[in-house]
């Protein structure tokens, strides 16, 4: 009896010794973390819908800021969400793509040019589009003259302008995966009577798919979070901006009066990507750390 | 067969880039046509010519590399030394064409000009028939204008057009049908009079006041006879100083980027801007790492069995889209209202008093920067062999010591190249700044709007998209050409130090 008690004891000694300050730290933190997106929640859910009274837990709960979200027809948030998936899936796959087709053939094949792209691809990567956004309005606009759907206001250019940041972004990251791929497989692939593009899709592929959804979701969520270029080649008109822009719109200056349902919005467009990035967190952050090792 | 497929697919492919090279090129659009061109030559080279392997995987990723990463960043380059702004966008060309066609006046005294609406017989085009001056009949529209012979009109004696030849004039019902194509026929005659339908029955008359001398290269205002000559700002201005609208995109050499120097108004709030740019940058990345470091050490202990929960709270800013998270930090530290005053009953001016405003950007960068530099911190220390450490600690040294002396040295070793990256994305960090405070509070007398908390790129978009002056995109691409001179110095000293290049090889 009095045995087990010391053992307690002694136990309780090194839990205040040598734990009870981290756990302080660790709640002080988690609170910092946790801050915004608790008070988003609590906002949403506050029919008062007012930034001045709100309280962390509601006096008044309900749905009626989601309901006049939806019914705001000024401010089209479902257009918002799929002007957002179109263009996010869209140029996700297509970074993807160009990545893993760029990586494959640097990682795999010896050519005249190989180091030169791969220097270029290093040096360009320091210097990301939006540095030249002024020039990307101007490109585009004059595109526009041309050929008016590939101009200012379309998803299509956005898209493509994505799609061209891609070979900065991704390639490195998927090249050292695709090096740690023994190169005798493919070899003993050849000597079957495989073609590249068999090598390509039915070896390296399959092996990657792993790699390949952390890319298409890290460039899926970047884009998502991309506001700069978006917004200055969709423009600013109520149907063509995507949620990041079109809820920044909706609140900028207008706290007073839109906190109610733009904290719906908010969380409405929060959930998927943060479940998301939470279940695949253990893939998700070893893409963020590595794909920044390399550059 | 699937080969022939893929032939033709790609011969399709690289006609359709040439068929737009060829549209670009009929609009002057130079590069974009070139480059259509050569996408064009290259892809057909590449997929149905060439045997190698490589470029058929690099192609389209190298294209859309170039199109909308590479020639940007270069075109940046060209914008900068023009005056390209709102009202300089046209060629010359253009812009007299513009100041010619807006300058028109209605002509008084004319007598009414009844018309007719027609449909030529054979290219069924919609025309207007009328009389001016008496008994010349014409028959027009935007695109052309034929004379018509008395003998094949038929005219009633209310003046009123009937019957022509060659010709099919519309019921009233159908002229109202084609009303709305009506309004947009503009009929020019050769004395610089401008015919346009006023309402269903008459046209309006109207001339141009101004007229353009080629040889002399002058704008002459017909009724005073008052000369305008362009100057070079691309700009015709009259010998007084008044000028006339639109003007046109010139060359203006090194102006935009002397005026950074010279112009007070952008100087001033610029210098104050790039001090911002590169303390908020420095300070966010040291400030950042040392919290992520301390909480990686914190939680490092083999003891705590509830690390995984807190690891999974630590990262959810990243988890969270940053548009959205820092939209909802500027809701909450809106001044006495907002969450944040309340919770700590004070009234602070967050977003109106330059100190609070860069304190409030540092503790939301703060807190979208900690989760990372928690990951890559606990990486570094998990990597440290366990022997070393226990080696110090029997050779006596302290908590302390062992941090400062081993870890620390160590840990730095291995995210230093992380940090360098983490500075050049600090660097432009467009979305905190701009959402959270708008750049403001705004600098007095400061061209483009410059505030407190502007960094180099969001001041660059206030001057090119955002300015009440009018967007300048010539001084916006001045400031570009500056934000890349900026990392460039930047990441050449990373890599000097971090040899990342060893990868290429």
């Amino acid at each position: 009896m009095s045995n087990i008690g010391f053992l307690q004891s002694k136990k309780m000694k090194f839990w205040f010794k040598k734990l009870l300050w981290r756990h302080l730290v660790g709640i002080a933190v988690a609170i910092f973390a946790l801050f915004p997106l608790v008070w988003m929640i609590s906002a949403a859910f506050d029919v008062t819908g007012q930034i001045s009274t709100q309280q962390l837990i509601p006096m008044h709960r309900g749905l009626s800021n989601f309901t006049d979200l939806f019914s705001n027809s000024e401010k089209p948030f479902f257009i918002w969400v799929r002007n957002s998936m179109v263009v996010a899936i869209s140029a996700a796959v297509l970074q993807t793509l160009i990545g893993a087709t760029a990586a494959y053939s640097l990682s795999r094949h010896r050519f005249k040019g190989r180091k030169l792209t791969l220097t270029t691809i290093l040096i360009v990567q320091m210097f990301p589009q939006l540095l030249a956004t002024t020039s990307l309005f101007l490109i585009i606009n004059s595109f526009g003259l041309t050929f008016s759907g590939l101009g200012l206001g379309h998803q299509l250019p956005l898209i493509l302008i994505f799609g061209g940041g891609a070979l900065g972004v991704n390639t490195w990251m998927l090249k050292g995966f695709f090096d740690t791929i023994p190169s005798e497989i493919d070899e003993a692939a050849k000597i079957d009577g495989a073609g590249h593009f068999v090598i390509f899709t039915k070896i390296i592929v399959p092996l990657a798919i792993p790699v390949f959804i952390v890319i298409f979701l890290l460039s899926f969520i970047g884009i998502l979070n991309e506001y700069l270029i978006t917004s200055v080649i969709l423009g600013l008109d109520g149907k063509s901006m995507t949620v990041a822009v079109g809820l920044q719109q909706f609140i900028y200056g207008q706290y007073g009066k839109n906190w109610g349902p733009f904290t719906a919005g908010a969380l409405l467009a929060t959930i998927p990507v943060l479940t998301l990035f939470l279940f695949l967190q253990k893939y998700l952050v070893s893409g963020l750390v590595s794909g920044s090792t390399k550059g | 067969m699937r080969q022939k497929f893929m032939f033709v697919v790609t011969y399709a492919f690289g006609l359709v880039l040439l068929g737009m090279a060829g549209k670009f090129v009929e609009n002057k659009s130079w590069f974009l046509g070139f480059f259509f061109v050569i996408s064009s030559g290259l892809i057909i080279y590449v997929y149905a010519i060439s045997k190698k392997i490589p470029g058929k995987y690099l192609v389209p990723g190298l294209l859309l590399l170039v199109l909308f990463h590479i020639y940007p960043a270069f075109y940046s380059g060209v914008v900068a030394f023009t005056n390209d702004s709102n009202g300089h966008q046209l060629s010359k060309t253009q812009a007299i064409d513009a100041i010619i066609t807006d300058s028109k006046i209605p002509v008084q005294g004319l007598a009414p000009i009844k018309y007719s609406t027609a449909q030529a017989t054979d290219t069924k085009e919609i025309y207007l028939i009328f009389q001016f001056p008496e008994n010349v009949f014409w028959a027009g529209n935007s695109d052309s204008l034929v004379p018509l012979n008395v003998a094949d009109v038929n005219l009633t004696n209310t003046g009123e057009i009937t019957k022509a030849t060659g010709f099919r004039v519309l019921t009233s019902a159908e002229t109202v049908e084609a009303s709305s194509d009506l309004q947009n026929i503009v009929i020019e005659l050769k004395d610089g009079i401008w015919l346009t339908p006023s309402d269903l029955n008459y046209l309006e008359a109207s001339k141009q006041s101004f007229r353009y001398s080629t040889q002399r290269d002058e704008l002459i205002e017909i009724s005073t006879g008052t000369t305008y000559h362009p100057n070079d700002n691309g700009q015709m201005v009259g010998s007084s100083g008044e000028l006339l609208y639109p003007g046109w995109k010139v060359n203006v050499g090194w102006r935009n980027f002397t005026s950074v120097v010279r112009d007070e108004e952008i100087r001033r709030p610029l210098a104050a801007v790039l001090a911002w740019t590169l303390f908020n940058a420095i300070l966010i990345v040291v400030i950042g790492f040392l919290f992520g470091l301390i909480l990686a050490l914190t939680f490092n202990s083999p003891h705590l069995r509830s690390k995984r929960i807190y690891r999974m709270i630590f990262i959810v800013p990243l988890a969270i889209p940053s548009v959205l998270s820092v939209l909802v930090w500027s809701g909450l530290f809106a001044t006495n209202i907002g969450v944040i005053d309340r919770l700590l009953h004070i009234h602070t001016p967050w977003l109106t008093n330059s100190f609070w405003a860069r304190i409030a950007v540092l503790i939301v960068e703060l807190w979208i920067t900690f989760p990372y530099m928690f990951l890559i911190s606990t990486g570094a220390i998990q990597a440290i062999p366990n022997e070393i450490i226990e080696a110090a600690e029997i050779d006596g040294a302290t908590a302390l010591k062992s941090f400062s002396q081993i870890k620390l040295p160590l840990v730095l070793r291995t995210v230093a190249p992380l940090l360098v990256a983490s500075l050049a994305m600090a660097l432009n960090n467009f979305g905190v700044i701009y959402l959270l405070t708008g750049g403001g509070p705004i600098f007095p007398n400061s061209n483009g709007n410059a505030g407190a908390t502007d960094i180099l790129i969001s001041y660059t978009y206030k001057l090119a998209f955002n300015s009440q002056e009018g967007n300048n995109y010539g001084l916006a691409s001045a400031l570009s050409i500056l934000n890349f001179a900026l990392i460039a110095l930047i990441s050449i000293y990373g890599l000097r130090r971090m040899k990342t290049m060893e990868g290429v090889n």
